[in-house]
């Protein structure tokens, strides 16, 4: 691989920017004219807020690495026969015998079944950093390791050394426009609020609640109710002309309030009714979430769906303090909740058009400050869905030694594989032409493999 | 002679005769007095000191002017909320009197006379965050003593203000910071950063290096200068150890109390680590001062950065004022932070005064970045003071705020507040980069779930309601229902009470257009539709 010169890097990362940030060029680039999808995809990104400590979701289980996992987890490091063992089928070196934390059942299952796959050691990267570029400053880094809000935006906008108002579902849902633009929804949907990862240039994603949108009292659509005027009457009052920016842009969220409240709505009741999904959810803020997702996805020829995002998201990952205590119900309740989702798309009869995935600040220290961990770096996430590769481990599983190779100190791993690889990867399953995969991740031209091969084509 | 000659004539003559004798200097004439604000320009300034512009405060300002109700309310003794907690008989759970927090600030922002006080605390309530949302929803006494401190400190000095968060158990809980030990290498053990990071992030210095005016610093690269590294963090984790719960029988053994839970932390000197440690711009502390001593220079150190400045005037502008302040703004503000007038840094009154009395608060030429979007929670408090809320109970235990509204008193979701102060939403403001961070927090759910509480608060929850229950909050408009035949004058008196009496054409003539609808004889129906259609307006979301 070329070493890259710092100043060249510059030259091209605005080139890259720019990609992002110039709509004509983009767009220009991608698919022409509007031939729509002859296909349905979706994609629901899970983000776990905090920084999720994925060490301790998938754990080695052989001899050797399980006792230089423990020996630097000390108090926080699982059992060694509580885990619940995994067999990748892959036989590249580097790849073991695994287990995952001992409340994930449902994940075990979906891995085994070949509808699960791990990536290792992921992260946000610019490009490809080892330890000796991390400590001579060698290498671009992305911005602001280490902190929350910025590391979920890293995650959700691939931003690297530079910024970003945009997030990699928002550019993909930008790039797709032509394509989609009989769909009476937002290509991107959120049950978890605004989110980075779903703004874009053009277009605007539909945020709703968890158990989907809210519709609006004291409207009415029978035009012999005075209700029906009040609708009328109110929806002038958000078309007005106004002076300022701020009551422009309140007056415009509103608007779509109104109109999309009913479509959707009326769309996830017919879901209901139609009984198709028979898996009952949990009934955690996931869970409803997910079902939610669910019953939106099952209702995707009423809203003429044929490329859909959905962003989710829960807290409480942030484990700096009572990690052995808090552990258990968090990752038992994400497998929980995914185990159902896959089971709904499986009802619905689209286990394999829908893929699954999560996103987390960071990992953690393999370090203990006592009775949790601090912020790290790479993690390890999860992708599942009929189309994944799944029942194996992509990236590169480090060895879990403190001050080892990859330990830029405290046990915080440099990620092997980047951030832009993984959402490149999904991006390009998602239906997004190799061409443009450089606008959704702007980092990706800076590492050999474009795509990490855990999606089915 | 016109008057700037002879009064330039008077100036000299009184020069001349400075050296000896003076003759007798004819007086120059006084400056005509500036012009009476108008009741718009009066509800503009409440609603950026205040909880809500009524008439009646309106009133009082328009007769005193701007600084000197400001400098009134600086006399104003501070409502607090820990003796009404306290006051209530314990019950079986702690959380259950988060409703009674809640509770007590609704009553002080509805009522209490230190309006700008407890505005301003609310703005540091949303800097330096602490929350209900997590492992404080057992210790409302903690999160009521906590506010009163941004309260009492609210004019006060930052410096003063940054220890008593520091030391503040509630912050100790929320950050980590309580019970943050010295390394133990055996162990793995590393002191927790939770507390150093955030301090640094969001509550004093930010990221990068800012001007004085707010904008970043840059490298010969052209590249934003990060304001600390790893190891600072570290280094500062390394100081904030050794702190518990006062009067704790030992260090690990600490629990939280009723009473422990509204006194400062204590510092258990085997638990603090005793090395050195280097700071910010590479100031160094030495090894074994004690944990008392590393405590305050390292406040010291924060507190005498530059951004400090920047990065305060621009999150107090914002929650007052204005989303998108000028360079000049800043700087103005800025320099008030760094130097009161009287050599004082850190002079929080000054500061709140010079956001408030800039020209920029009140521009003579507006643009169409003038003002901000209100916050949901001040929208519902403006309708509530205008219209005289109350319960039956007296109480205001509207607790679930952060659900309806998406933000409620110390309900954050996180440390990093209800919205970021860098939130743009797509289109024109993000595209003129600009920002507006209130909209990160008016979602499509959000927006319809504040419309549709405002249609039950307005139509439902009012006076003329025979079935309300104790702890309804209602308000009253039996006012306005006697001028209900009189569609101007309806119109008028609800505008006049919302809106300082600037209602815009489109939103009057469909309210009157909707008024064609109703019949004369529902009084109640006739004011609560010109109520409901200004308070869900964007000209009622909008702060001028």
């Amino acid at each position: 691989m070329k070493k890259i010169n710092r100043r060249d890097f510059l030259v091209r990362s605005s080139a890259a920017a720019a990609l992002v940030s110039t709509p004509g060029f983009a767009y220009t680039q991608g698919f022409g004219a509007a031939a729509p999808f002859t296909d349905y995809r979706a994609l629901v990104c899970v983000f776990l807020h905090g920084g999720n400590d994925s060490f301790n979701m998938l754990v080695p289980n052989t001899t050797a690495e399980y006792n230089a996992y423990a020996a630097s987890r000390q108090n926080l490091a699982i059992p060694q026969a509580d885990l619940l063992p995994i067999n990748p089928v892959s036989q590249a070196p580097g790849t073991e015998p695994f287990g995952v934390h001992p409340s994930m059942g449902g994940i075990q299952a979906l891995f085994e079944s070949g509808n699960a796959a791990f990536v290792a050691n992921l992260g946000p990267l610019v490009e490809p950093t080892t330890l000796a570029d991390y400590q001579n400053m060698s290498v671009i880094l992305p911005s602001q390791l280490f902190s929350h809000n910025d590391q979920q935006s890293q995650w959700n906008s691939l931003k690297g050394a530079g910024t970003s108002n945009t997030g990699w579902a928002g550019r993909m849902a930008d790039l797709i426009q032509a394509n989609v633009a009989n769909q009476k929804m937002a290509t991107n949907a959120s049950v978890s609020g605004t989110s980075l990862f779903q703004s874009a240039e053009s277009t605007i994603a539909y945020v709703m609640g968890q158990d989907g949108p809210l519709q609006f009292e004291g409207f009415s659509d029978d035009p012999t109710s005075i209700l029906f005027d009040q609708r009328l009457a109110f929806q002038r009052v958000l078309d007005a002309q106004y002076d300022s920016i701020y009551e422009r842009g309140f007056a415009n969220i509103q608007s779509r309030a109104v109109q999309a409240a009913d479509t959707v709505s009326t769309a996830i009741a017919n879901a209901e009714n139609s009984g198709v999904i028979t898996t009952v959810f949990p009934n955690s803020l996931l869970g409803r979430q997910l079902s939610t997702v669910a019953k939106l996805i099952a209702s995707r020829a009423e809203l003429a769906m044929q490329r859909q995002i959905f962003f989710v998201g829960i807290g409480g990952f942030d484990s700096h303090d009572d990690q052995n205590q808090n552990q258990p119900g968090l990752l038992g309740g994400v497998s929980d909740a995914l185990a159902a989702f896959y089971s709904a798309t499986v009802d619905i009869g689209v286990a394999d058009s829908v893929t699954a995935f999560t996103q987390s600040d960071f990992g953690r220290t393999l370090t203990s400050n006592g009775d949790g961990t601090d912020h790290a770096w790479a993690g390890n996430q999860l992708v599942l869905g009929g189309a994944v590769n799944g029942r194996d481990i992509y990236g590169a599983y480090p060895t879990l030694e403190i001050g080892g190779p990859e330990d830029v100190g405290g046990g915080r791993f440099i990620p092997s594989t980047s951030a832009d690889q993984y959402a490149a990867t999904l991006a390009n399953w998602f239906g997004i032409p190799d061409t443009d995969l450089d606008v959704v991740a702007p980092n990706l031209a800076n590492f050999a493999q474009r795509d990490l091969g855990f999606m089915i084509a | 002679m016109n008057k700037l000659v002879s009064f330039t004539a008077a100036l000299m003559l009184g020069l001349a005769g400075c050296g000896g004798g003076s003759g007798s200097d004819p007086t120059p004439p006084p400056p005509p007095p500036p012009p009476p604000i108008t009741k718009a320009e009066a509800f503009q300034f409440l609603n950026q000191t205040t909880f809500g512009a009524v008439t009646s405060e309106a009133d009082r300002l328009i007769a005193m002017r701007q600084e000197a109700w400001i400098d009134d309310q600086m006399t104003k003794p501070v409502s607090l909320q820990l003796p009404h907690v306290q006051s209530i008989p314990v019950p079986q759970f702690p959380f259950q009197l988060q409703a009674d927090r809640v509770d007590i600030w609704f009553r002080n922002a509805l009522h209490g006379e230190d309006q700008l006080r407890q505005r301003v605390a609310f703005a540091l309530s949303e800097i330096m965050v602490v929350s209900q949302l997590g492992a404080l929803n057992g210790a409302p006494y903690a999160l009521a003593d906590y506010y009163d401190v941004l309260a009492r400190n609210a004019f006060g000095n930052y410096r003063d203000l940054i220890e008593e968060v520091t030391l503040h158990p509630a912050m100790g809980v929320y950050l980590s910071m309580l019970g943050n030990e010295k390394p133990d290498p055996a162990l793995n053990i590393r002191p927790d950063e939770n507390y150093a990071r955030e301090l640094m992030q969001l509550f004093s210095i930010g990221l990068v290096e800012l001007n004085l005016d707010g904008s970043e610093k840059l490298d010969a690269q052209g590249q934003a200068i990060p304001t600390y590294d790893q190891a600072t963090i570290e280094s500062f984790a390394h100081v904030f150890t050794g702190w518990t719960w006062a009067g704790a029988p030992s260090f690990r053994q600490a629990q939280r109390s009723r009473l422990n839970q509204v006194v400062p932390m204590e510092l258990w000197e085997d638990f603090h680590d005793a090395g050195p440690k280097v700071l910010l711009n590479g100031a160094s502390l030495p090894a074994g001062q004690g944990g008392v001593k590393d405590l305050s220079d390292a406040l010291d150190n924060i507190f005498n950065h530059p951004n400090v400045g920047p990065f305060i005037a621009i999150r107090l502008i914002h929650r007052l004022v204005t989303s998108n302040p000028s360079p000049g703004y800043v700087s103005r503000v800025a320099a008030v932070f760094n130097n009161n007038g009287s050599g004082e840094r850190g002079d929080l009154g000054a500061v709140v005064k010079a956001v408030l009395m800039d020209a920029e608060a009140n521009p003579a030429v507006r643009t169409g970045q003038s003002g901000k979007i209100k916050e949901p929670l001040l929208r519902l408090t403006q309708l509530w003071r205008a219209y005289d809320a109350t319960s039956n109970s007296g109480r205001y235990p509207f607790d679930f705020a952060y659900f309806v509204f998406g933000e409620g008193p110390l309900q954050a979701p996180h440390v990093f507040n209800f919205f970021s102060p860098f939130y743009a939403p797509p289109g024109e403001i993000q595209d003129g980069g600009l920002v507006a961070p209130e909209l990160e927090i008016a979602t499509e759910y959000l927006n319809t779930f504040v419309t549709n509480f405002m249609f039950g608060q307005i139509f439902g929850l009012n006076s003329t309601n025979q079935n309300l229950q104790p702890d309804d909050v209602f308000i009253n408009f039996e006012s306005e229902m006697l001028l209900a035949a009189d569609v101007d004058q309806l119109i008028d008196s609800v505008a006049g009470k919302l809106l300082g009496g600037e209602i815009s054409t489109p939103l009057r003539n469909e309210i009157a257009g909707m008024l064609a609808l109703i019949p004369e004889t529902e009084t109640a129906i006739r004011a609560a539709e010109v109520i409901y259609f200004i308070v869900t307006s964007p000209e009622f979301a909008y702060q001028r």
